[in-house]
């Protein structure tokens, strides 16, 4: 039982980075490689609030989405003034650099060896420390998240992201500040990254830099990427179908020597017959060109 | 008096003068044509105006006050609208969002008052529903409100074009060939739509190449040729000119 609310805490957490992504893909038309960057600092931040400088949780979930946001105006101020392309190099160079950092710093993140005994998150008396308590909790979370990012959506400001996605030039002639919309967008989206890691810290209460690589910001990219993009369900059906594929796999008996690489084709299988066949996803609304 | 004037505009790419000391006067309620062979300079022109481009030299004067250095939005968002030869609809988009994006200062465009107030979005929403909706029906296309704009008509699309620049208060309408790949009967509605418009007030400038066209709608002609304002004047005076029937007409 408790494997089967493992694995809806998992698809709590990345269903909460897929929404964030969506925003960028899906709803902004940019592409970016640096969603993991702000899964880890939002980790990173909510754990050394937490264990170094004594903060409560609460206190210290809305510092790491803030710490995330104010990180995001690093290298959304010069990169989204460029050109599409040029902008998805800055999001991968910041994603690199993101995870050097917390490598190697290791005076204050312990690098390599990670941060063990993080404590779950308290509430007053309530410690929410069983894998059944954390799953109410996540889903509690991922479900305030999704109501947000509808009316974010289903904003004039979600609505000025699409335009923008559509004909930069056309939302220009509107009298629309492109760079300032593409800028908050990715704040907004970098914010609700960091909530995933100050779940994922709380719930694993280890982290160390190898769960916030260049290949999870990819993992992340294909779940939308499969699921669909532009409105709410495809990165919940994306994320839902995603993680629960290598478990499905682990059904099959396959020796553990090949499971791992045999995953990973799987997925790069996936990507390219749905890139090729259903361009808006499963269940997405914004095609892919 | 003008509303918005261009003077001794100058713009060369690679050394080629596309618009050579360019000077001319926009006036209010008024319906200019700018004319001219291909590559003349007329959508260069309206890019300089909108700030697309930047002039090399020369001053582009809205009510008095110099634009050239703003950027593009900001040039939009003082009135100046602009119809793309392209048309450039959102075409994901439905008619209606089409229009709804274009209004000026809606509250809901800050992402925080997207999260908090989502009550003031809502009301918000419902009044520019109902103006989106009459601007629609002024361009005649209140019925298709809900399509994707990717399936209207090309005509269609102009006159969506259209109700989207009002949506976003555009004071001049600079039109380029708004009647160029459209039916006929879609043109007489475009027209009227235009005519309307400058009747309303608007400064309304169509670059066109249909000559029928220009003398049955424009009440001031600018003939370009080589980046030049060669000849100006009322249309049966410009379209009688020699010099014109020349260079453009081959008579």
């Amino acid at each position: 039982m408790n494997y089967l609310f493992h694995l809806l805490v998992m698809i709590n957490i990345y269903a909460i980075l897929a929404l964030s992504l969506n925003l960028l893909v899906g709803y902004s038309g940019l592409m970016s490689m640096c969603q993991a960057s702000f899964y880890g600092l939002g980790a990173y931040i909510s754990t050394l609030l937490i264990m170094k400088a004594g903060f409560g949780f609460i206190p210290a979930f809305f510092l790491a989405i803030i710490g995330s946001v104010l990180l995001s105006y690093l290298i959304s101020f010069p990169s989204l003034r460029l050109r599409g392309d040029y902008f998805v190099l800055a999001t991968l160079g910041f994603q690199i650099i993101t995870f050097a950092i917390l490598y190697n710093w290791v005076g204050l993140t312990r690098g390599p060896y990670g941060i063990p005994g993080i404590p779950s998150p308290r509430f007053f008396t309530f410690s929410v420390d069983t894998v059944f308590s954390y799953f109410i909790f996540t889903l509690f979370i991922a479900a305030c998240c999704a109501l947000l990012f509808y009316w974010i959506g289903n904003s004039p400001f979600g609505r000025s992201l699409k335009a923008i996605r559509e004909d930069e030039i056309a939302a220009a002639a509107l009298g629309k500040n492109i760079v300032r919309f593409k800028i908050t967008a990715f704040a907004v989206s970098a914010g609700f990254a960091a909530i995933s890691g100050v779940l994922f810290a709380g719930y694993m209460r280890y982290i160390d830099p190898t769960s916030f690589t260049l290949n999870e910001s990819i993992f992340i990219l294909s779940i939308i990427i499969i699921g669909g993009t532009g409105n709410l369900s495809g990165p919940v059906v994306g994320t839902i179908l995603m993680i629960l594929l290598p478990e499905i796999l682990r059904f099959l008996k396959i020796p553990d020597s090949v499971a791992a690489n045999l995953r990973q084709i799987i997925y790069g299988l996936l990507i390219i017959i749905i890139m090729r066949y259903l361009p808006q996803g499963i269940s997405g609304e914004y095609k892919f060109e | 008096m003008n509303n918005l004037e261009l003077i001794d505009v100058s713009k060369s790419f690679d050394g080629l003068k596309a618009v050579d000391q360019v000077s001319i006067g926009l006036q209010k309620g008024k319906i200019t044509a700018l004319i001219g062979p291909n590559g003349a300079g007329k959508t260069t022109i309206f890019n300089l105006i909108s700030g697309f481009i930047k002039p090399d030299s020369g001053q582009i004067l809205y009510r008095g006050q110099n634009m050239v250095g703003l950027s593009p939005w900001e040039i939009a968002s003082l009135g100046i609208g602009r119809l793309f030869q392209d048309v450039r609809v959102f075409s994901r988009l439905t008619v209606l969002d089409n229009v709804l994006v274009a209004f000026k200062g809606q509250k809901g465009e800050k992402v925080m008052v997207a999260i908090l107030g989502r009550g003031k979005v809502l009301s918000e929403e419902a009044r520019n529903k109902e103006k989106a909706l009459e601007l629609l029906r002024f361009v005649g296309l209140a019925e298709k409100a809900s399509d994707l704009a990717e399936n209207l008509s090309y005509g269609q699309q102009k006159l969506l074009s259209i109700a989207r620049l009002l949506a976003a208060e555009a004071d001049v309408l600079l039109l380029d060939e708004p009647t160029a790949g459209v039916n006929p009967a879609m043109i007489g509605q475009i027209l009227k739509v235009a005519r309307t418009l400058a009747e309303q007030g608007k400064t309304v400038v169509i670059i066109e190449h249909n000559m029928n066209v220009v003398v049955e709608v424009a009440d001031w002609v600018y003939f370009m040729d080589d980046g030049q304002i060669v000849s100006f004047g009322l249309p049966k005076d410009v379209l009688g000119d020699p010099e014109v029937r020349r260079a453009y007409i081959g008579l």
